[in-house]
């Protein structure tokens, strides 16, 4: 086998679930590192934007491009409620109660999109999309863009976490809780707004595997083990590595099927994730020890 | 009645058992009050239940009049109280810019004259203001702390051991320091383990053992006392 076919089989494919992946771990990472715990429903609220991204599809008639950012804003919206629903009154509980809870919420999630769209998969458009060639690399558009709104999105996040007066505090509340709150910091804006901004990047990467595969009820549920992998394999509370994270474990699902049969490639994210906790358990980055 | 922060009979601790047993303090505006006591006696403790941050049980905090009990830390804040804790006082992982900025998270307007008046306190950290938090010496470390509860022009300062584990150079420097912010109008509230000294500068002093009041006065009376000498001032 060539070098191009490889790239054109397992390292393109690969980026893009990677960068699927990445937008899943940053939510994750910010999850694990701000409110301190791990969040089981984050697979299906990606599930959530992916169909309630079909829904302005089906409805509006319009492409999915447009439907992205309006299934961002619901699904943060959702993810606000289900936090001030469930997870606000747990907060001084032990955080295993919220993480079981958040499993419960899962489950929900899960049976409200089972009851609306059906358990049949679904697709964004119909009809085969031709890859473009770029000196034999094959590419479809939808590929390209899936890796540039990954970038931009997190480029986005970067820059408002580094400059902005609420990125700050977002910051140090993952840094020091307590001497934040000290500083004045509202605990309860903190909190909305990574909420916020966790629907959103989940709804992005629901989208985009939708886009990139089909939709269906377990579509995200299955994501989970990869993004809490990537999460961990990039250190968690660092954004750049669940990046990169995801990028690893996505290449590296990948990869695995020219080795091994591909009913092992779930699998590889879970020896990636047990090989860093043995290994490396503060992730490529140096993150929080969990 | 011109008292900053008044502390009535407090009584509460972290779990079920109460750690303050009834402390009462007060501290004028423009004063320097500093506690001492014994390891284990409920200085910090006593520090942190003005923040809300273990259970209190009974009794009142009063702030410039206002009662403060039960508020959330940033209300309290607001208020005008910074507080400086004993351990994990800077954001390590933040710049020393980065720290002072959430020192002054809930101003608004021109603050380049807070971060002026910080940096001409503190020179070594103008110098090292990109560098992360976690990575300056301890010294450095406690300073970029007291800055960043600084950078809110508080009526109140609340420190926590400001000295502990520096140099006596470093010591006298952080006491000069507290002395100036004084004479700016502003009410220091500090616990301290080198009692000697820290009686000798302070104007008025409280001695805490076992969760309760033991002796109170200024720092010369504290100082010429037979029994808080015996305690643990040593000879
Ligand atoms: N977070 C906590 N949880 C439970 N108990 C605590 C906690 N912090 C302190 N204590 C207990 O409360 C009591 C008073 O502690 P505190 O820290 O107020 O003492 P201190 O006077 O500040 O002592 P030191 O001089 O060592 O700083 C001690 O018995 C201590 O074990
Ligand atoms: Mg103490």
């Amino acid at each position: 086998m060539g070098a191009l076919e490889i790239i054109n089989f397992y390292l393109v494919p690969g980026i893009v679930i990677g960068s699927i992946y990445a937008l899943g771990a940053v939510g994750i990472t910010l999850v694990f590192s701000i409110l301190r715990y791990a969040h089981l429903a984050h697979g299906d609220l990606a599930t959530l934007g992916a169909f309630l991204a079909l829904g302005a599809v089906t409805l509006g008639g319009v492409s999915p491009y447009v439907a992205l950012p309006v299934a961002m804003v619901l699904t943060a919206a959702a993810a606000v409620m289900i936090d001030k629903a469930f997870y606000a009154y747990l907060r001084e509980r032990p955080k295993i109660v919220t993480v079981m809870a958040s499993l419960g919420v899962a489950l929900m999630v899960r049976a409200i999109v089972q009851v609306v769209w059906g358990v049949d998969s679904e697709t964004y458009t119909r009809g085969i999309v031709r890859p473009d060639v770029w000196f034999g690399i094959r590419l479809r558009d939808r590929e390209l863009i899936t890796i540039f709104a990954m970038i931009g999105l997190v480029l986005a996040l970067h820059v408002f976490l580094q400059q902005s007066k609420w990125g700050k505090a977002m910051r140090a509340m993952s840094d020091n809780p307590d001497l934040a709150l000290l500083s004045g910091v509202d605990n309860k804006k903190v909190v909305m707004l990574t909420w916020i901004i966790v629907g959103g990047l989940c709804a992005a990467a629901g989208v985009f595997l939708g886009l990139n595969y089909e939709l269906k009820a377990m579509m995200g549920w299955t994501m989970l083990l990869p993004m809490f992998a990537a999460a961990i394999l990039g250190g968690v509370g660092r954004v750049e590595g669940a990046v990169l994270g995801g990028l690893i474990v996505g290449i590296a699902e990948e990869m695995s099927t020219l080795f091994l049969p591909t009913e092992y490639k779930a699998a590889t994210a879970f020896a990636i994730l047990l090989l860093m906790l043995l290994v490396r358990p503060t992730g490529l980055l140096k993150g929080k020890v969990l | 009645m011109s008292d900053i922060l008044v502390m009535r009979d407090l009584v509460g601790g972290y779990g079920d058992a109460n750690v303050l047993q009834g402390v009462s303090m007060r501290a004028a505006k423009a004063e320097i009050v500093v506690i001492v006591g014994p390891n284990g006696a409920g200085k910090s403790t006593a520090m942190k239940a003005i923040f809300g941050l273990l259970k209190v049980r009974g009794g009142s905090i009063t702030v410039d009049g206002t009662e403060i009990t039960g508020w959330e830390p940033n209300r309290i804040v607001e208020a005008g109280v910074c507080y400086v804790p004993q351990v994990s006082n800077v954001f390590r992982e933040m710049t020393v810019h980065e720290n002072l900025e959430m020192g002054a998270f809930l101003r608004t307007g021109d603050l380049s004259a807070a971060y002026d008046r910080v940096y001409t306190l503190f020179p070594d950290l103008k110098e090292r203001r990109k560098a992360l938090a976690g990575n300056l010496s301890g010294g450095q470390r406690q300073m970029v702390a007291m800055g960043r509860a600084l950078m809110l022009e508080p009526k109140l300062l609340l420190l926590d051991e400001p000295t502990a584990g520096l140099s006596p150079r470093y010591m006298e420097q952080i006491f000069q320091i507290c002395r100036d912010v004084r004479d700016t109008g502003v009410t220091i509230v500090l616990v301290e383990q080198h009692a000697k000294q820290a009686l000798a500068f302070a104007d008025r002093g409280y001695v805490l053992a076992a969760g309760a009041n033991r002796h109170e006065g200024t720092g010369a009376d504290l100082l010429a006392d037979r029994d808080v000498a015996d305690m643990f001032l040593g000879g």
